[in-house]
């Protein structure tokens, strides 16, 4: 005996009450009365059906009862014998984007695997179905344990638009979700290659094709004042095509009354990818498209402005006027930086103050020309060269954790998101070497990245997704699969997302910010390597033939419909007498 | 239903001798003795006059009305009898609704026939019982003795199966009078061919003041039906009420069939009820 819906045994719970007042009832004392009409409320109408006796007699109680049993027994879709046996099939259908190319005839790959899960399905009798897609992030399409036809209609709407990943623990999660000893029944459109570890339970078909195919591997758009400078790179797989013809349409921006479109043909080399730059004027969005071939979704992209974050510096009181020019010089050419104070401006400030950066020494001065020890993870140091540098520190370290010393001496530290720069700018000429202008510009793209919001436009798939939250308000995050909250404050990084398209950052209902996930993965585009195949799992299933009957059964409502009336029966011949 | 016997027949034996009971002062019915006879006979006693009819005593014509009216005038004369006694005993199983109510009835039975044949009356007992039962005499009392009540019906279902009613003088019903009946008819019937007669009705302590307080499965003596109650103060006073209602209506039904309703607590001691409530059947035996 099984059941379909355990829950419904909660009616069973009705027994308790019914019992309780047959007891109740039953320990009543009986009194002998000379004269019972006497006791008796006169009654105008007619007597009929069941009255306070009914509970008096163990056979009514035993029929209602029975009835009880039965009534739960069929709201709990009880299943005896051959019916009880349940038949749970586990699809795990491939995520990546290549599942939508085209084969031969036209016809998605995906679609293929959608008739084969429902031949699958139907093959095995299957009275639940639990269908998950395969991706950088696993996900459940249906299920656990879904009705076979939700399960079939939500592989129906499911588009396979995910980049290159590890089918490994989607197969193993399946595995699980499946049971020991049940088949999991994987799809995509590959066989699998080797040394790719499938577990034994897994059959695995492969539904795909080789085809060639032309996609953009990468896609960026800077965008410096009023120009935008779109550049990609186009890749062909195969034997395909050698020249293709690249179509880039600017809507139009702010103070652009119409758009502009560039076609522009370039040849392919036979492995590598030929590389394009466009330049717009006040352009919006950009789209960019190739024409249409096996995999046409790896051939368009979206680019909106993404404009440098302008980041606002203040040189506080205090000084020394060789730090004051040296910074001075520097901000005049870097981009997208603005003087003064301000909210959320980068601080600069002689040493012992609060600010972000601090210039200046303590102690008694000494000048070094080497060796410099770096640390050379750290974002702050990226690029910087020191050769030639001579570098006049004081001896009193600053605070905070070194990131750059000479000697016994701190350099550079950094303490609670403030950096000290231990430097007499009088006696070194660090602020006239290419060691200076690259030092600070990597603070000022730390601070551009401290930023709320994202700090890069646009992502390809399969990368992980950045967001800067500020402390003390709501975020959520708007894609195309929804929305959905956001938890923390600071630098996240989000697993990268499922789908293409455009995500927006949310601070309490208003938008922040947005970022482009492009539909670009070279391993994807690859169509080379697809194929159909059939490997079936290596362990053997206890899968059987025969499957369950659909819907309830009905024989608890007859028994519940006997007991009703058995019990009406006897407590209105009761009556009678 | 079997209940202890609770049967004082000393105690009826020392009350019979100095009781007698209320004959009627209307002629009678019975054998030939003191009491005047309802029915023409050969005393003294002038009953009335009557035209002659082929086969009567022709020492009766009254030859002097002859002379006057030139017709046959015959004297018609009162007999003198012993009136007869009817004692009917319920034997329905609410009578046996404590040792007590059994043992009273069965003493109001037996005094009711003691007292009549000190009387020189022809006490005849019927018991309605399951197997009915019509005595007389001397065996009155062993019939008393023996007499269950086992009656699964009512006193007027049980008048069915007992041997009919014959006109007598005296006709003393001795019952709880708690069934529903139409009273009116039951007692019209039960006065029909008696000269008097008297509803003697025994009630428990439970019938006239019932217990309450907790729920209790009421079931009823006869029938066995069950009421479930919770016999609150409600409930109790709603009993009362129709109780007192059932007993004003059995009144005004003895009323109007010009019988006397007495009512005799089982409680009480059968001195107690004799020189009490049943004072109207039971007279001392000077005052008769």
């Amino acid at each position: 005996m099984s059941f379909g819906f355990p829950w419904g045994l909660l009616a069973l719970g009705a027994l308790a009450p019914l019992v309780a007042a047959y007891f109740l009832r039953r320990k009543q004392k009986p009194v002998v009365v000379s004269a019972l009409f006497l006791w008796r409320t006169p009654r105008h109408r007619a007597e009929a059906g069941p009255r306070l006796e009914r509970f008096t007699r163990e056979a009514s109680l035993l029929l209602e009862a029975l009835a009880v049993v039965a009534a739960a027994l069929f709201l709990a879709d009880v299943r005896l014998g051959e019916e009880a046996r349940t038949r749970h099939v586990v699809l795990v259908v491939d995520g990546g984007l290549s599942m939508s190319a085209r084969g031969a005839d036209g016809r998605p790959v995906l679609e293929k695997v959608r008739a084969e899960a429902a031949r699958r399905v139907e093959e095995e009798k299957a009275t639940s179905v639990t269908v998950l897609a395969s991706g950088t992030v696993p996900r459940v399409l249906a299920g656990p344990e879904a009705e076979p036809s939700r399960a079939l209609a939500a592989l129906e709407s499911f588009r396979a638009l995910g980049a290159d990943h590890d089918v490994a623990p989607t197969l193993l999660w399946a595995q699980e979700l499946a049971g020991p000893g049940r088949r999991v029944h994987f799809l995509t459109d590959a066989p699998p290659t080797e040394g790719v570890a499938v577990p034994a339970a897994v059959r695995w078909t492969a539904l795909g094709a080789p085809r060639d195919n032309v996609a953009l591997v990468s896609a960026w758009r800077g965008d410096e004042g009023s120009t935008a400078t779109v550049t990609l790179r186009v890749a062909r797989f195969g034997t395909g095509p050698e020249e293709t013809e690249v179509r880039a349409v600017a809507r139009p921006g702010p103070g652009a009354k119409e758009g502009t479109e560039r076609r522009e043909r370039v040849r392919l080399p036979e492995e590598g990818a030929a590389t394009l730059r466009f330049t717009f004027e006040n352009a919006g969005d950009v789209e960019v498209s190739l024409p249409p071939d096996a995999l046409p979704e790896d051939g368009e992209a979206r680019l909106p402005p993404a404009p440098e974050r302008r980041v606002r510096v203040a040189l506080a009181e205090g000084l020394d006027a060789p730090a004051r020019s040296a910074l001075e010089r520097f901000l005049a050419v870097s981009p997208g930086v603005e003087q003064g104070p301000g909210e959320g401006a980068l601080v600069v400030g002689p040493r012992g103050s609060d600010a972000r950066l601090t210039v200046g020494v303590g102690g008694a001065v000494r000048t070094f020309v080497g060796p410099f020890f770096a640390e050379k993870g750290h974002p702050l140091l990226d690029d910087v060269q020191l050769g030639g540098v001579r570098w006049a520190a004081g001896a009193e370290p600053p605070p905070g954790r070194p990131l750059m010393t000479a000697g016994t001496v701190v350099l550079l530290s950094e303490a609670e998101g403030q950096v000290h720069l231990n430097v007499d700018l009088s006696r070194s000429n660090v602020q006239r070497t290419p060691a200076w202008p690259v030092l600070l510009g990597n603070l000022l793209r730390e601070v551009r990245r401290s930023q709320e919001g994202f700090p890069r436009r646009q992502l390809s798939l399969g990368e992980a997704l950045a967001v800067v939250t500020r402390p003390g308000a709501r975020y959520a995050l708007e894609g195309p699969e929804g929305t959905r909250p956001l938890f923390g404050a600071g630098a996240l990084s989000l697993p990268p997302p499922a789908v293409p398209g455009r995500y927006s950052l949310e601070r309490d209902g208003e938008p922040v910010d947005a970022v482009e996930v492009l539909p670009l993965d070279a391993r994807e585009s690859d169509l080379r390597g697809r194929g159909e195949g059939d490997r079936p799992a290596q362990a053997q299933g206890d899968d059987e033939a025969g499957g369950a009957a659909p819907g309830r059964a009905r024989w608890p409502l007859l028994v519940l419909l006997a007991a009703l009336m058995a019990d009406f029966h006897i407590t209105r011949r009761t009556e009678v007498k | 239903m079997s209940t202890a016997l609770d049967f004082d027949e000393a105690e009826v034996a020392r009350l019979a001798p100095g009781l007698a009971l209320a004959l009627p002062r209307t002629p009678q019915r019975g054998r030939v003795g003191e009491v005047r006879a309802a029915s023409a006979g050969s005393s003294l006693e002038l009953h009335d006059f009557r035209a002659y009819q082929p086969g009567d005593d022709l020492r009766q014509m009254d030859w002097n009305a002859v002379a006057r009216t030139g017709e046959l005038i015959l004297r018609v004369r009162q007999d003198e009898v012993s009136p007869r006694l009817e004692v009917l005993l319920d034997g329905s199983r609410s009578m046996a609704l404590s040792p007590r109510k059994a043992g009273c009835a069965r003493e109001l039975a037996l005094l009711a026939t003691e007292v009549g044949a000190h009387q020189g009356l022809s006490p005849t007992l019927l018991v309605g019982g399951a197997r009915p039962e019509r005595v007389q005499g001397q065996v009155c009392r062993s019939a008393l003795r023996s007499a269950t009540f086992d009656a699964k019906d009512a006193l007027h279902a049980a008048l069915g199966r007992l041997p009919p009613l014959r006109p007598c003088g005296l006709r003393v019903v001795v019952s709880d009078f708690l069934f529903e009946a139409p009273l009116p008819a039951l007692v019209s019937r039960l006065a029909q061919g008696a000269a008097v007669l008297f509803l003697v009705q025994v009630l428990d302590a439970e019938d006239l003041e019932p217990t309450g307080g907790e729920g209790a499965r009421l079931v009823d003596a006869e029938s066995g039906a069950a009421l479930e109650e919770l016999l609150t103060e409600e409930v109790l006073a709603a009993y009362a009420r129709r109780f007192a209602e059932h007993q004003k209506a059995l009144g005004a039904a003895a009323a109007r069939a010009r019988a006397v309703h007495l009512v005799a607590p089982a409680p009480q001691a059968l001195r107690t009820l004799v020189a009490g409530a049943l004072r109207p059947l039971f007279l001392p035996a000077g005052v008769a």
